[in-house]
């Protein structure tokens, strides 16, 4: 296994509004695993997932962040993507009067652009697509209907998870994308994150449950409190947070 | 030209404006009635927001001169990239004139147009004070109008193809256009007309006026696309009174011109009439452009529903003004109006204002006007993508517009309707593309 991390984050902190809420994290993510980021509500996840991805509102007031060698935070959201970083939203942005073909068709082209790959046609398009709607349960009609637009909760999900398998990102952050499903759904966005499980990339999953867990096994699970990583583990802390809550992580950090 | 000049060329150009003892008394009452009212100015509450100036200030020749063979030739050659829908039956206006030999192809079967003298009879008796004193630039069109087109589809008779009308201008310099057009639609028969205004050369003002008259079970459907040159003045008013059950769609689309005053009056006049009206424009770069509606719900069970979109860049403007009134009596009404704009300057300007008067119980009347700048997660999203900024900004403006655009039924016209919208957002070829 390459030894080199993917991402690495060092004494990160955030705020919006002047209001501090990532206050020192650090966190290593190497090719090849996954990591879980657990935590309480208002621990700081989402907008540890947010700033990843580069979204304005928050400011990064200290720390570094380092994704294949480079400065993360010096580049544009689109050249975090284009570089293979993918955000799975947890409320995928509804877009009227633009249709789910064209935005991943685009998305596709911008990354083949960036790496000097030549532009996908509309018949490769569908090719690259076709297994990979099958995948996710979603129908066809599904490509001239306006992005996320009218599209229930778990719809919204697969769509992420869609444009995740048609993007192959090196490293996938996934904000509470089992958040609102059912057990079907949860399976269907369960087995495209595990399609995507190889030796080069990596995927970082932000979840308040431990349910999606048992379907994507994580390598390493974290608890963010208050701003920090507070604790580290395997499956079985996640399994300990699901049993026993998040109090006495947040009480000390001492083990179970 | 004044109130007062044009006045005075009128009754220098009678001999001109020659036709039936019908064209003379109208020309005259709408010449009278003007002379009364006088261009109206930003006193008149329904002109608030636009002002008149340039088209009173310029010197428009309200009459110009006929044009000739040769005239007529040319304008034809000007044809070239605005034909829509290949094969489609054509009519070709220079200057508000029609060109006889504009016509592509035979007029469909049960269509027909009708006598000049018949033609101004129908405008004589439709014609009152009261539709002159609320839309005065109408009488300017009746006074001057070279010549007036009534086209009637007889009861029962569905035209699979649409009737495009084409108007092109500047063949005169500072021209003045009053063209003029009223549509029949028998009992139960349909029409598809794309009105086309396209003066691409030279300043010059459009003053058109289009009447239709659709009786029981009739529909309309009607595609107004401007795209006159940047300096162009555009004032019109479309007329639609619809009878029983009949139905109108109404489709705006406003790319081109400095000054731009689109009136509407619809007037649901029987039972089960209803209405669809969606509007696009776009203004920047100095240009203003207002749609101005009124819908009348004068009998029970008539719906109509109204959604105007404005993208306002640079030093635009952008007016809506929408009323709606339900009269006494017209119980089962519904009434939809919205007016979303997206303002996308600090330069520019938006003043909309809906307006419902409602004189019976029973309605369903919903109204909202919104005016913003582009949504910041739907930009964010994009950008997470892949899709640069700038891209990612053009895309969603587009997105603004095609959300309204996609109701188009004719393909070939959102086709060309969509290319044109796009053509005039920044950054188009990144992703234009896409289209």
């Amino acid at each position: 296994m390459d030894e080199t991390p993917l991402l690495q984050i060092d004494n990160l902190h955030a705020s919006v509004e002047d209001r501090a809420i990532l206050k020192g994290v650090n966190l290593k993510v190497r090719p090849g695993t996954v990591h879980a980021i657990m935590g309480p509500n208002g621990s700081g996840k989402s907008t540890l997932a947010q700033v990843l991805a580069g979204r304005d509102t928050y400011a990064v007031t200290d720390g570094t962040i380092r994704f294949g060698g480079k400065d993360l935070l010096d580049m544009a959201p689109e050249e975090r993507a284009r570089e293979g970083l993918f955000l799975a939203f947890q409320y995928p942005v509804e877009i009227p009067g633009v249709n789910n073909a064209y935005l991943l068709k685009a998305a596709l082209n911008a990354q083949h652009a960036s790496n000097g790959r030549e532009q996908v046609d509309a018949f490769e398009f569908m090719q690259i697509i076709k297994n990979k709607m099958e995948l996710m349960k979603i129908s066809k009609e599904f490509l001239n209907r306006s992005v996320n637009t009218g599209f229930s909760g778990g719809e919204k999900k697969r769509n992420e998870i869609l444009q995740m398998l048609v993007l192959e990102p090196r490293l996938a952050v996934l904000d509470e994308t089992d958040s609102g499903l059912d057990v079907d759904a949860l399976k269907v966005v369960a087995t495209g994150i595990n399609t995507l499980r190889h030796p080069e990339r990596a995927a970082v999953l932000v979840t308040h449950y431990e349910r999606l867990l048992e379907l994507v096994v994580p390598d390493y699970v974290h608890v963010l409190s208050e701003g920090r990583i507070v604790k580290s583990g395997d499956q079985q802390l996640a399994r300990a947070l699901d049993e026993r809550g998040y109090d006495w992580v947040r009480e000390g950090a001492a083990g179970p | 030209m004044n109130a007062a000049e044009l006045s005075a060329a009128f009754d220098s150009s009678l001999d001109r404006l020659a036709g039936s003892d019908a064209s003379l008394s109208a020309r005259r009452q709408a010449m009278a009635a003007f002379a009364r009212r006088g261009f109206p100015t930003r006193r008149d509450e329904d002109w608030k927001y636009t002002d008149l100036k340039p088209i009173v200030t310029g010197r428009f020749d309200p009459l110009p001169t006929t044009p000739g063979e040769d005239d007529g030739r040319s304008a034809l050659d000007r044809l070239s990239g605005l034909e829509i829908v290949p094969g489609a039956p054509r009519m070709v206006f220079l200057d508000g004139r029609r060109l006889a030999n504009g016509e592509s192809t035979a007029l469909p079967r049960g269509v027909r147009i009708l006598d000049q003298r018949t033609t101004w009879q129908r405008i004589r008796s439709i014609q009152t004070e009261g539709q002159f004193r609320d839309y005065p630039l109408t009488a300017v069109n009746t006074a001057f109008s070279p010549d007036c087109t009534l086209i009637r589809v007889e009861a029962n008779v569905e035209v699979r193809q649409p009737l495009h009308l084409i108007y092109l201008g500047g063949a005169a310099a500072n021209s003045a256009a009053h063209a003029r057009i009223l549509i029949d639609l028998g009992p139960n028969s349909r029409l598809c007309v794309i009105q086309h205004f396209a003066a691409r050369e030279g300043a010059g003002w459009t003053n058109s006026v289009t009447q239709a008259t659709q009786e029981a079970g009739s529909h309309l459907t009607l595609y107004r696309l401007q795209e006159h040159a940047e300096e162009h003045l555009h004032t019109e008013l479309l007329d639609v009174r619809l009878a029983r059950d009949a139905g109108a769609r109404l489709g705006y689309v406003d790319l081109g011109g400095h000054l731009v005053r689109n009136d509407l009056r619809v007037q649901l006049a029987e039972a089960g009439a209803s209405c669809d009206i969606s509007g696009v424009f776009l203004a920047a770069r100095g240009q203003h452009v207002d749609n101005h509606s009124r819908i009348d719900h004068i009998a029970p069970h008539t719906t109509s529903d109204e959604a105007f979109r404005g993208i306002v860049g640079e030093r635009g403007r952008g007016v809506f003004n929408g009323k709606v009134v339900v009269h006494a009596g017209a119980q089962g009404t519904d009434a939809r109006q919205s007016s979303d704009n997206l303002l996308l300057s600090e330069h520019g300007e938006v003043d909309t204002k809906p307006e419902l008067e409602i004189y019976t119980d029973d309605v369903k009347c919903a109204h909202g006007a919104t005016v913003g700048e582009l949504d910041a997660q739907q930009l964010f999203y994009l950008r997470s993508r892949g899709m640069d900024e700038e891209t990612a900004r053009g895309l969603l403006i587009f997105a603004f517009a095609n959300s309204l655009l996609h109701r188009i039924e004719v393909p070939e016209l959102r086709k060309r309707v969509v290319s044109a919208v796009a053509g005039h957002l920044p950054d188009h070829e990144h992703w234009g593309g896409l289209l």
